[in-house]
């Protein structure tokens, strides 16, 4: 018995579900019959990658005895990196089961898209659990063309075939270069295991070795939504449907991060400390660049998708220091910070997917996106506020929810850069700690924004004043709120897992350098700093207690009762004259407006007066994000221009075809003769 | 609160509540300014009541934007219509107990009369419970109007008489 | 500590001690007028009374109705009748009931 078996048992849950969906999802019962197939197979996943987090890896297997997929071999394999992120993936299914019964409508549409929400979830399950080369690249193009099919959930809006389009054409370039450097080791180590080709990696020479991790970082960059190829990420996620979102940020951007890992950590050990750097600059360049374009966004669903962006560049910084200071020979900071980053990989999972689910719970209560047309929803959906709000300090990283302590791991294993010896290094690692503490400062400003404008306050329109909590889904953002909760408080048996994780992956036991006691963690080093989540948690809560417990215990004050608000004397005070989401943010949008460069227009019915007292003054401000305008247009206009050039070529006219015909045959025949 | 009219019998009820406010107050008090249409000169000598020459911190009063957070409502100016919405809902913004002081000559109904603009007086719209003349009244007297307020000073206009003894 | 640093100290230091001791600026202050019975004639008061600015003076028979609260020390009752008004130097008016600030003054100057 071992942790595939768990993993298999789940496989056959969702392929059960997806049936059962597809056959039955029109009606009620069969959509709550699949969601139930769908949490026991999320169950299952979770139980199953935990066990695999302290197990270690499992042999090669090749199930059906050498059954062949897309003429490769079918091999599976339980790993102890992939651990994490399988039961992510189940923590994850588990709640949207839970979530979809209420948010979704019975239908044909919910039925086809259940089909494809499961056959994603095979074959991410596939894409960790892969052995084998050609199983990985099959599953990895499946879970792109299932999840394409998820987010064109709503087939007949515009903006939703730009946004899977989007999806379906970055996706494809990745895997593109994906497949290229898996071709690369594979040739070169003769071998399409993953254990055969780990092992002979050494053979290979530095430069091929450095080709492949180069293509690796690239196209696992482009799904993990890595800058510049991040561009999907904001198109997608407001169109697909909230679990839809949820599962894309929270487990399939993890999925191109774990290619990132599985490359760096077990498959291609280049040599040399710059492949490390590369991958740290590029992580704290989508860290600073994701939250900043987030401070812009009023749609909540494409904020939240700028800051899955930010969060993917901090684990990915965390992984490259990691592999620089495995250069550096620091095996103990190496494994220190590849924990780290996959404690961030569960985090953001958790609290990422709650924020969406949550982004969905609001749309569906409201009607709208817009941060702008919303306020007040404090008081409507309380309980989902409340939701909301643990995702929201666990995203900030404020204490003493769990990415304060994943956040807390990462910076003090950054910190310790100077150990290297290498003033470069050093100076470069620090730097690579500064942005991502300048990410840190807006990323809680960014959700201060995010989550004071949507739920405090009065509300803006009708609609956000007519939102009602009755029949919303609270089963499964509740989940992930306590997942985020035990996250923070059970650190200390997180962090003992992924010790054991570390030291199936890089052979370090990291031991009582990290977890010296049972409570208190270590940045691999007894003499740098120290942190324990589980008494930090409990002497918060008590410090709240303090004052509750005084005012309790106070003597009777005078009677006292509501009254309004105290709005500065204002004879109307009017819910349009709060802060709104873009002036909230504008003390940072304009202080990065070189970054921003927005195009302002401002017309006015008449150019002699200023004031606008004869006519309403139109102020319009539009961004291109810098790298739409600067690197992707520019090869959009190319193809486009080499298309025009092709397309005399295919002019219609049968005379041309013919003389093509003739020149073909006449080549062939010349050639023949040769 | 409104204590009755001198010469009348006092009820025990304001002089309860006057004892109540020197206890409060006595020590420390929150003062929020109001400026109901005055011609700013009355503003001016009560924002020389923070420079080093009068520094009525040391006193123990403090000025306050929030009305929330003071105990004392400082009104200058004669009330005009325009404003008496925003006046009346700062005086209830303030949490109880609170004290009204009505400073300046516009404020106490000497410059202005009652008109379709004005009120004229400040006690149209509020219940005041000190008032302080002048135009402007100097920062010595506004620092003798607070203290009367607070109960720390006795007011002397009971006593006085305004007539010049000597000389024929 | 010497003698000299405690009294620059001392003289250093420019904050009033009012309310507990006098401030001699004070004497410079404008104040409401103060009247003299004796010089004070009915016609001698009418004469006021028109060149008063807002309501404070008026008269009610032989008695002067004055409104200390209503006066901005403008000086020009004092102009018209120089020898019944004086500045009266009285600058804590403060009152907690208005009726205290208005006064009545007898007009004593007519009779003989």
């Amino acid at each position: 018995m071992n942790p595939l078996d768990l993993l298999y048992g789940a496989g056959g849950a969702w392929l059960a579900a997806g049936l059962a969906g597809l056959l039955a999802g029109s009606r009620r019962p069969g959509l709550r019959a699949c969601c139930g197939l769908s949490a026991l197979g999320g169950a299952a996943a979770a139980a199953g990658g935990g066990w695999s987090m302290v197990y270690g890896n499992t042999g090669l297997v090749t199930p059906g005895g050498g059954q062949t997929i897309a003429g490769g071999p079918l091999q599976l394999q339980a790993t102890s990196l992939a651990g994490v992120f399988v039961a992510l993936l189940g923590l994850v299914a588990v709640a949207i089961a839970w979530y979809a019964p209420r948010y979704h409508e019975p239908g044909r549409g919910t039925a086809i898209y259940l089909a494809a929400y499961h056959l994603a979830l095979l074959a991410c399950l596939a894409v960790l659990a892969a052995g084998g080369m050609v199983t990985f690249l099959v599953a990895w193009e499946t879970m792109s063309l299932a999840c394409y099919l998820l987010i064109v959930r709503h087939p007949r809006s515009d903006a939703s075939a730009r946004g899977a389009f989007w999806f379906l054409a970055l996706s494809e370039i990745g895997f593109l270069l994906v497949v290229a450097a898996f071709v690369i080791l594979s040739s070169k180590t003769h071998a399409t295991a993953l254990d055969a080709m780990a092992a002979r990696a050494h053979l290979v020479s530095g430069g091929w070795l450095a080709a492949a991790f180069l293509l690796a970082l690239a196209g696992f960059g482009f799904k993990a939504g890595l800058v510049p190829w991040h561009v999907w990420l904001p198109e997608a996620h407001p169109v697909a449907p909230a679990d839809g979102s949820g599962f894309l940020s929270g487990v399939v951007v993890k999925l191109g991060v774990y290619g990132i890992a599985l490359f760096a950590f077990r498959l291609d050990p280049v040599a040399g400390a710059w492949p490390g750097l590369v991958v740290m600059g590029a992580g704290a360049l989508s860290a600073a660049i994701g939250i900043l374009y987030a401070m812009r966004e009023r749609d909540i669903k494409r904020f939240l998708a700028y800051s899955t962006i930010e969060n993917t560049g901090i684990i990915v910084t965390a992984f490259g220091a990691a592999m620089i200071f495995h250069a550096y020979r620091l095996p103990a900071l190496s494994a220190f910070l590849l924990i780290a980053g996959l404690y961030h990989v569960a985090n953001h999972g958790c609290y990422k997917t709650l924020l969406f689910l949550e982004a969905g719970v609001v749309e569906h209560a409201t009607g709208t996106r817009d941060m702008d047309r919303l306020g007040g929803l404090v008081h409507r959906l309380p309980r989902s506020a409340v939701i909301a709000f643990t995702g929201t300090l666990g995203i900030a990283a404020l204490p003493p929810l769990n990415g304060f302590v994943s956040e807390w791991l990462i910076f003090q294993g950054l910190f310790q850069g100077f150990r290297t010896g290498s003033d470069l290094y050093g100076i470069l690692i620090v730097l690579a700690a500064a942005t991502l503490g300048l990410t840190g400062g807006l990323a809680i400003y960014a959700f201060v924004r995010g989550f004071g404008i949507p739920f405090l306050g009065m509300p803006r329109t009708r609609q956000a004043a007519a939102a009602r909590e009755t029949g919303q889904p609270l089963a499964g953002p509740g989940l992930l709120a306590v997942a985020c909760v035990a996250l923070a408080v059970g650190a200390p048996v997180m962090l003992a897992a992924l010790s054991r994780t570390a030291r199936t992956v890089t052979g370090v036991t990291l031991g009582p350098l990290l977890l010296p006691g049972k409570l208190t963690v270590l940045p691999a080093h007894a003499d740098f700093s120290a942190f324990s989540p589980t008494y930090l948690a409990v002497f918060l809560v008590a410090a709240c207690a303090v004052p509750a417990l005084i005012y309790l215990a106070g003597r009777p004050r005078a009677a006292s009762g509501p009254v309004p608000v105290w709005d500065g004397g204002m004879v109307s005070f009017k819910p349009r004259m709060q802060y709104s989401a873009m002036t909230f943010s504008a003390p940072t949008r304009v202080t990065f407006d070189a970054l921003y460069r927005p195009a302002v227009s401002v017309t006015r019915a008449s150019d002699d007066d200023p004031a606008g007292r004869s006519g309403p003054v139109h102020y319009e401000a539009q961004v291109t994000p810098i790298f739409e305008r600067y690197l992707y247009r520019p090869v959009i206009r190319a193809v486009e221009w080499l298309a025009d050039g092709v397309r005399p070529v295919q002019s219609g006219d049968v005379n041309l075809y013919l003389l093509y015909v003739f020149a073909v045959i006449l080549l062939a025949y010349l050639l023949g003769a040769v | 609160m409104k204590p009755g009219q001198p010469g009348q019998d006092e009820p025990t009820a304001a002089e309860e509540l006057r004892k109540q406010i020197a206890a409060q107050f006595g020590r420390s008090l929150h003062i929020r300014t109001l400026d109901t249409g005055s011609c700013a000169v009355c503003e001016q000598e009560i924002r020389l009541l923070t420079a080093p020459h009068y520094d009525l911190h040391r006193l123990g009063f403090f000025f306050t934007p929030a009305p929330r957070h003071a105990d004392l409502l400082l009104v200058t100016g004669p009330m005009v219509r325009a404003f008496e919405v925003a006046a009346r809902k700062t005086y209830e913004a303030m949490p109880g107990p609170k004290v009204v002081v009505a400073t300046g000559a516009c404020a106490l109904g000497g410059v202005y009369q009652s008109d379709p603009f004005v009120h004229g007086e400040v006690d149209a719209v509020l219940p005041v419970d000190v008032w302080i003349p002048g135009c402007p009244p100097s920062p010595l007297a506004l620092l003798q109007g607070l203290g009367v307020a607070v109960g720390r000073l006795a007011e002397k206009t009971p006593g006085l008489e305004f007539i010049d003894g000597g000389g024929a | 500590m010497p003698l000299w640093f405690a009294r620059g100290l001392r003289r250093g230091v420019v904050t009033t001690r009012y309310p507990a001791r006098s401030d001699p600026s004070a004497a410079s202050l404008p104040t409401p007028p103060a009247f003299r019975p004796r010089q004070l004639t009915v016609r001698a008061v009418d004469q006021m009374i028109a060149e008063c600015p807002g309501p404070a003076l008026s008269r009610v028979a032989g008695t002067l109705v004055f409104d200390a609260g209503a006066c901005t020390a403008c000086g020009r009752c004092a102009r018209v009748a120089p020898h019944a008004v004086t500045p009266s130097g009285e600058f804590e008016l403060a009152s907690t009931a208005r009726p205290a600030l208005i006064k009545l003054i007898p007009i004593l100057g007519d009779q003989r």
